[in-house]
């Protein structure tokens, strides 16, 4: 198995996302810079041809080429460190981490489009787009909120697994598209947790709290 | 609605040392946020410099750093560091306003204007705070049948509601014209089924007083 590259922007979620789970991880990626903002560089021929839709980031591994955030961090973890902590060895655990990987690409990818439409000049309906993440949000304060009174201190049961790596980002950057974490007590405790995971490292607008 | 000038802002829960976060009382933006001694504190949301909301800033120790260029304030609101000019003795003007802030019945509360006596309620136990997106007196009027309740009486922004749960005194917190805060506690030491019961209720309360259907959750 060669190295990993990984196109990257370092100012968007997932490209952040993937890089922090690597850390987390002890993966090593050849990171190559794409200038997304205001280059709109990962619009070139050259990255298309890559990533048809136009995402970063994207993994390549020899022939292998993957475009979404959740098969990418599947794949580094399952290939390089099967035996992480990050991932439950028994299969319940692992089912409701995957249950909630899937939310976090889906629901709460929401907050990083509207990020991207508030910062990085990408087409989208602002408001729409953070009434739709606020739902999202809602439904993970819920959530963390009833694994509380059973003792559980993340998604998938008491210990942080890659969702929550995975759904962190979109939380802790919300204030980058207007959305406050005032209404979300649950999450602002979740979040303080996930931060101290080992390897764990920030971006530019998430405060470093330590 | 208040006790003496005394509006509730979170529950005691939420609000470890730390981690500050932001409310808002009737449009008024506060910060609350507790030192590493365990004292809570409720300021002004809003840094001297360039009005930046302090409740994204960082707490450290005994004081507070807005997010935005460090400045650092002690628990008494006075401006003590700004990293830019480290040797600079601090004028006594650069100073947030503050708000009384006091704890009772497992919420933290924020005197506002000239408070009285702060709020003197029994020991609860913090369930659940939930944001909805409705004018108070909705809320305020599905809580009855939301929680099953037998009966319910309020003294000023603090309902108490006699369920199968046992009883629970709920915080409210008018936010703005069509947005408020419920803080559910109840008293005792309920365990965890009756706490998730509690938050269920609560949840199903937000979702229908939202959708304008009929709570309809005493199932
Ligand atoms: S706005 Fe708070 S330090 Fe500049």
């Amino acid at each position: 198995m060669s190295g990993a590259v990984l196109y990257n922007y370092d100012l968007d979620i997932d490209c952040y996302t993937v890089r922090m789970i690597a850390g987390c991880l002890g993966i090593a990626l050849d990171l190559r810079q794409v200038d997304l903002y205001p280059g709109h560089k990962h619009l070139s021929p050259k990255m298309r041809a890559l990533s048809p839709q136009g995402r970063l980031p994207v993994l390549v591994e020899d022939a292998l080429v993957l475009t979404q955030p959740l098969a990418i961090i599947l794949h580094l973890a399952e290939t390089r460190c099967p035996d992480h902590p990050l991932l439950p060895q028994d299969a319940i655990t692992g089912a409701r981490m995957l249950d909630w990987m899937t939310f976090a690409a889906r629901e709460m990818g929401v907050a990083a489009e509207a990020r991207a439409t508030a910062m990085l000049d990408a087409p989208g309906d602002l408001a729409a787009l953070k009434d739709r993440a606020k739902r999202a949000f809602r439904l993970l304060d819920d959530h963390l909120t009833l694994q509380g009174f059973d003792g559980l201190g993340f998604v998938a049961g008491p210990e942080v697994t890659l969702a929550d790596l995975m759904l962190f980002a979109p939380f802790a950057l919300s204030r980058d598209f207007g959305l406050d974490h005032d209404a979300f007590p649950a999450l602002r405790l979740w979040a303080r947790r996930v931060r101290a995971t080992p390897g764990f490292s920030t971006m530019p607008g998430i405060p470093d709290e330590r | 609605m208040t006790i003496n000038g005394w509006f509730p802002l979170a529950l005691s829960g939420s609000i470890p040392p730390g981690i500050p976060a932001g409310a808002i009382v009737k449009g008024t933006e506060i910060v609350v946020w507790r030192d590493q001694a365990g004292e809570a504190h409720a300021w002004e949301d809003r840094c001297p410099h360039r009005g930046m909301k302090m409740s994204f800033g960082v707490v450290r120790g005994d004081h507070i750093a807005c997010l935005y260029h460090g400045w650092q304030y002690g628990p008494d609101g006075q401006c003590r560091k700004i990293p830019a000019h480290p040797d600079l003795d601090v004028p006594r003007s650069i100073c947030v306003k503050t708000y009384g802030a006091a704890e009772a019945g497992g919420m933290i509360w924020a005197g506002l204007g000239a408070p009285g006596d702060a709020p003197v309620l029994p020991e609860a136990t913090g369930v659940r705070s939930l944001y909805v997106d409705v004018p108070l007196n909705t809320a305020l009027a599905a809580l009855p049948s939301a929680f099953d309740a037998g009966g319910m009486t309020a003294r000023g922004p603090v309902v108490t509601l006699d369920t199968r749960w046992g009883t629970l005194r709920i915080g409210l917190q008018e936010i703005g014209e069509a947005q408020c805060a419920l803080h559910v506690t109840a008293a005792g030491n309920p365990g965890a089924e009756a706490r998730a019961g509690i938050a269920r209720a609560a949840t199903r309360l937000r979702d229908s007083v939202e959708s304008g259907t009929d709570t309809g959750v005493a199932a």
